[in-house]
């Protein structure tokens, strides 16, 4: 088979050029744009997602995961005798101010805990031993602090809420939605960190199911034995603190926005660029009809010529989003672009180019072959 | 065999609030092997007659049976069918595909028509090696000259078995030189391969290779004769 719909497409390669560019803009828009918003998102809950517990007991109506109310930590002793909990522990969410050496003052967000080995978090320790958190005034701090503290080394020390406390180790990873640093500190030595607001209180129980224990039942039963806390599995605490953000602030209307925004200018360039060229290759489609092919065959050619624009710009797109990876990753964001999400935007490419092509069909559909015989 | 008749055609066409009669009772008709030279001034309906005849419109009244087969404007969609199975179509223009080489302008042809793969490709060498461009088939159209276009516009025109060939003013956008050659190569294949031909032109030098000549006026067939 002669492939008509190649070739012409190629033939005129600044016209090919200018199609692919259109839809490789749109890809790498999406792409961004909803990467950087799945990267954000994946702040919302990344600790949600790392810390080893099947359930989580917040306040009644806490919006997300960084926003913590506080309740009696007394609360942890009845979910432990709930049956089908093989453990369960207190953690403290908290905003504290960090005095920093330059007498600049910082935000940070304390997760405090009795045990963090128990409960795998945090996830990435670079230096330092989390067991060593309970013997004294110690800290560990993440990474991403840098950024806004500036530079710091195991040994030095900072003041959080008055009370100078020395890092003793350094972990990776440990994001909050908000930028805010986030520090691991003991569970008792928070509670002294403001006393006002966490003595005899705690933010969170995380409960460790015992094997074979029913996730729905046991949520169920600790509810009732709290009726004034909510009680959220894994996923749930997960999807309600990323829905916060979405729904709370304009960053989910903004992304929905500029994606729409990157599809009709796809949609514009491919349908610009694909009508202008039917118009020019009308008497190429006559003669098509003259010769006994019909609307089909035309809609074949057009529609292939889409696809063939679809896949070339979705991997000029696609590229251009992978490249710009490492530069993102340096101001300290995130472009998540997983399969899952790839696959869904080939998808829309293609839609949209065949979309695209389908405003020149109507033309062809109106083409006389009897053209073929005006000079 | 006839191949091709028109029997008592016309043809009307709307102009604002005016009906024009453009074809008046048009019968002809042409058999295989046969070359018929359809001559007349500009507006006498030649063009016309030629898209009623290549299945392309439709009579308002009167009948054209092709290859056996009685067009009918009842049934819109069998007349690319009837396209494909029986006519060969030669352009003024010769409407090559830029894109295509030659090999491949003959051989698209013949997929439109259903012919595919290998056999496809054989019968487009083949026909462009009885118009004399084997050493051009992988040419793109804007390496060849006017009479080489056209020559591959024939080659397409005779790709496949269609029984009838319907060629519009095919020596118009050529020199006086290559368009004699160009109709005498024409005559021959169509002779040779039993085809009916019918050339609507303005040039007197079709009338050298045609076996009758016809003259349309004001849409009616006006003269019929053996050609000179």
């Amino acid at each position: 088979m002669v492939d008509l719909a190649t070739k012409s497409l190629l033939h005129d390669k600044l016209r090919f050029v200018i199609t692919v560019s259109g839809v490789a803009f749109a890809v790498a828009l999406v792409f961004v744009q909803v990467g950087l918003f799945l990267g954000l998102l994946d702040n919302a809950s990344v600790t949600i997602e790392h810390i080893d517990a099947d359930l989580w007991v917040t306040s009644r109506n806490t919006p997300n995961v960084d926003f913590a109310h506080t309740f009696p930590d007394t609360a942890v002793k009845r979910v432990r005798s709930v049956p089908g909990v093989a453990r369960a522990d207190n953690l403290i969410v908290w905003f504290v101010t960090v005095n920093l050496p330059s007498g600049a003052q910082e935000g940070s967000l304390v997760y405090a805990l009795e045990d963090f080995r128990r409960w795998n978090i945090p996830w990435n320790v670079e230096t330092g031993n989390l067991g060593d958190l309970k013997r004294g005034q110690y800290f560990f701090l993440d990474d991403s602090a840098v950024k806004r503290y500036g530079a710091f080394e195991v040994g030095e020390y900072r003041e959080i809420l008055g009370q100078r406390m020395k890092i003793i180790g350094r972990t990776r990873d440990a994001r909050s939605f908000t930028t805010t640093p986030i520090s691991f500190v003991d569970f008792e030595r928070a509670q002294t960190l403001n006393p006002q607001s966490l003595q005899g209180k705690t933010t969170y129980v995380l409960v460790k199911l015992a094997p074979g224990a029913d996730p729905a039942a046991v949520k169920a039963e600790i509810a009732r034995r709290l009726p004034y806390n909510d009680v959220y599995t894994r996923k749930e605490w997960a999807t309600r603190s990323r829905n916060y953000w979405v729904q709370s602030t304009g960053i989910g209307l903004n992304m929905y926005i500029t994606v729409f925004l990157g599809c009709l200018v796809g949609i514009v360039v491919v349908a610009q660029t694909l009508y202008t060229s039917t118009m020019e290759h009308l008497k190429e489609f006559g003669t098509v009809k003259a010769i006994g092919g019909g609307n089909l065959e035309i809609y074949k050619i057009l529609g292939k010529q889409a696809s063939i624009a679809a896949v070339a710009g979705f991997l000029l797109g696609a590229f251009m989003a992978y490249a710009m990876q490492p530069a993102i990753a340096k101001i300290d964001l995130k472009l998540i672009i997983t399969p899952g999400f790839a696959a869904v935007v080939f998808v829309g490419s293609l839609l949209m180019c065949l979309g695209a092509a389908m405003i020149s069909f109507r033309k062809v559909a109106s083409i006389d072959p009897a053209m073929v015989f005006r000079a | 065999m006839k191949v091709l008749e028109a029997n008592g055609v016309t043809k009307q066409f709307r102009e604002g609030r005016e009906t024009v009669d453009v074809l008046r009772g048009v019968s002809l008709s042409l058999s295989r092997g046969e070359i018929v030279s359809l001559e007349g001034p500009s507006g006498s309906g030649k063009t016309t007659l030629l898209s009623i005849l290549g299945c392309i419109l439709t009579p308002s009244a009167g009948q054209v049976v092709v290859d056996g087969e009685v067009v009918d404007a009842a049934r819109p969609a069998r007349l690319p069918e009837i396209r494909k199975k029986s006519i060969g179509f030669v352009f003024q223009q010769f409407n090559l595909f830029p894109s295509l080489t030659a090999v491949e302008n003959v051989e698209y042809a013949l997929n439109v028509k259903g012919a595919k793969g290998a056999g496809a490709r054989r019968e487009a060498e083949r026909v462009l090696d009885a118009v004399g461009l084997s050493d051009r088939v992988d040419f793109l159209p804007r390496d060849l000259s006017g009479g080489q276009k056209q020559r591959i516009a024939i080659a397409r025109a005779l790709a496949g078995s269609s029984p009838i060939l319907l060629a519009d003013e095919p020596t118009a956008n050529l020199d006086s030189q290559i368009g004699s050659q160009v109709l005498e190569m024409f005559r021959a294949l169509a002779k040779k391969e039993d085809r009916a031909l019918l050339i609507v032109t303005h040039d007197p030098k079709v009338r050298t290779i045609a076996d009758r000549v016809l003259r349309i006026h004001d849409g009616r067939i006006a003269a019929e004769g053996l050609a000179a």
